[in-house]
């Protein structure tokens, strides 16, 4: 039985995605999903879904929907004003919208990509366990006005009979820096020699040529010093590599899964999350840290992303002991 | 501890690098298959994915979940213990796959064929002599990655990369060969296409073969790429 549809008025640059095809790169097919993971984590865990449920990733344009049952969603990302039925609503918290009301996500700023949640998330076609687009296999792809989006759910809405706002308020762990994006030295670094280190001295800029692929940046280059062609291999994402040209390019979730250049470095996989919200134009420095450091900023963030699952889940069953305006259950 | 057949390396916080040190390549390729091979088949928590490709396999994992020198010591007990001398498949299938060359010259044949001064009957032949074993599946779509056939010279890449390069095409680059299942930019010279069907996004994997198969490639005719058009690739 059908619980309804989120229906696309506006689309911008909106497609529907998750935590990515770990499947695909077996198979000569990218990762890809959402380029800011610990964002799209949150919207999901702020709507109660799994990590792993897709969501709606909106990239730089405003974007509004409408949903013809009530629902509970959740906003996460650059910051981004959500209007529901014309009012603003807070980010980073779970909120309620009625049936037939509008849902807008406008002036998109600081980085590029809002991430956008409902609550039991959508009934969408999967490839390899994902539903993330891939452009190359013609799988999924930009949302389309028009388009309906079927929802796995409805929820009643969670209000204060008195005051009609909600009861509760969550703290999301503060955004990283977003201007230091931070790198372990990459297996072929000997290749580069002592201009190596122009990766960590010099800052770089981030060319409008950038995409869900790689980002392309310019800024004083590492050389590489020594000749030959590298047989093609496994490429990690966050890949730094110095192509021919005068760019450097830094792979992301949709890169190509092998490639035959030296890779001089790799971005954390933290700091992926900070490229995701880059903007062209946007200077950045790179700064050297150690595997063991990497994995430290990585666990310390799943760890804030654990407690806040669990704050979450302790509201939704209080909320489900309170009388509502409905008398509704959240589970 | 390094192990003697292959070395380990740090490919950020979350992939390790196993790259064979075998002398023999074939024996190389055949270990770093098994090795993605016997992962997969382990399902080893906190492994996202393995990348198995010529002479090195990337392994991915989740930083939170594992970790690096945990993975470390287990791929050196597993390598320890796989035979690189063991074949990659018992029965390789054989995938013989039917080419229109050329396409009324709208492709690069004629220019790869000027290349190693040859004529482009010479090229067809030499493409379509060998029974190639499929060494990887790579970029885009599960492409078949097969080493190339036995021209005099190396094939350039071309200067600037094709936007789009559409599904079925046949392409040489360098001393590799391969189909492409989907479309997608390139910068390999295209010499022909294929009527055949190779994807298919339902099944996994979504492509017929797999690394140790066998592909031959067999030209035909017009009539006979039209009327084979939108047939799916299956063993023969």
């Amino acid at each position: 039985m059908s619980a309804g549809f989120l229906t696309v008025v506006e689309a911008g640059s909106a497609q529907i995605t998750d935590l990515g095809r770990s499947r695909g790169p077996r198979y000569g097919v990218p990762v890809g999903g959402a380029l800011d993971q610990r964002s799209a984590r949150i919207a999901n865990i702020l709507a109660g879904n799994d990590d792993r449920a897709p969501l709606l990733e909106i990239m730089a344009l405003d974007a509004e929907f409408i949903a013809d049952s009530d629902i509970l969603i959740a906003l996460a990302g650059t910051a981004a004003t959500l209007r529901v039925g014309g009012i603003e609503r807070p980010n980073e918290q779970p909120v309620s919208v009625r049936a037939g009301e509008t849902i807008e996500v406008r002036q998109i700023t600081g980085g590029l990509r809002a991430y956008l949640a409902v609550a039991g998330s959508f009934d969408v076609p999967r490839l390899l366990g994902s539903c993330a687009p891939d452009s190359v296999l013609g799988f999924g792809g930009r949302l389309l006005a028009g388009q309906r989006i079927p929802l796995t759910r409805a929820t009643p809405p969670i209000l204060n009979t008195n005051f009609g706002a909600e009861l509760y308020r969550l703290n999301v762990p503060a955004r990283p820096d977003t201007t230091t994006v931070e790198a372990t030295d990459g297996p072929d670094i000997a290749d580069f020699a002592d201009t190596a280190r122009r990766l960590y001295e010099e800052p770089y800029v981030v060319s409008p040529t950038s995409n869900h692929i790689g980002l392309r940046m310019t800024g004083i280059l590492p050389e590489r010093r020594v000749q030959g062609e590298v047989l093609s291999r496994g490429v990690p994402v966050g890949a730094v590599e110095v192509p021919p040209g005068n760019e450097l390019l830094v792979l992301h979730r949709g890169r190509g899964v092998t490639a035959g250049y030296p890779v001089l470095a790799v971005v954390t996989t933290t700091a992926l999350d900070v490229l995701a919200q880059a903007r062209p134009g946007q200077t950045l420095r790179f700064r050297r840290v150690s595997e063991a450091q990497a994995t430290e900023r990585a666990r310390a963030e799943r760890a804030a992303l654990d407690a806040l699952r669990l704050r979450v889940r302790s509201v939704f069953t209080a909320l489900d002991a309170l009388p509502t305006s409905s008398g509704r259950t959240l589970s | 501890m390094p192990s003697p057949v292959a070395t380990i390396s740090a490919s950020g916080n979350a992939a390790l690098r196993v790259s064979s040190a075998l002398e023999d390549r074939e024996a190389g390729w055949r270990l770093v298959h098994h090795l993605a091979r016997f992962i997969d088949d382990a399902q080893v928590p906190g492994v996202e994915c393995v990348i198995p490709t010529y002479d090195a396999a990337l392994i991915e994992i989740d930083p939170v979940e594992s970790s690096l020198e945990r993975m470390r010591s287990y791929l050196e007990s597993v390598i320890a213990r796989l035979d690189s001398d063991r074949p990659l498949t018992e029965t390789p299938r054989l995938f013989e796959v039917p080419v229109l060359y050329d396409l009324d010259g709208e492709l690069d044949l004629r220019m790869v064929a000027e290349a190693q001064g040859l004529s482009t009957a010479d090229i067809v032949r030499l493409h379509s002599e060998p029974s190639y074993v499929v060494r990887c599946l790579g970029a885009p779509g599960g492409s078949p990655m097969l080493d190339g056939p036995a021209f005099p010279l190396p094939v350039p890449r071309l200067s600037s990369p094709r936007a789009s390069v559409p599904q079925g095409v046949v392409s040489v680059a360098g001393r590799q060969a391969t189909i492409t299942p989907a479309a997608a930019p390139g910068g390999w010279a295209l010499i022909g296409r294929t009527p055949l069907v190779v994807l298919d996004l339902d099944a996994e994997p979504f492509v017929p073969y797999e690394p140790g198969d066998l592909i031959r490639f067999r030209p035909i005719a017009r009539d006979e790429y039209v009327s084979l058009l939108g047939t799916r690739m299956v063993a023969s």
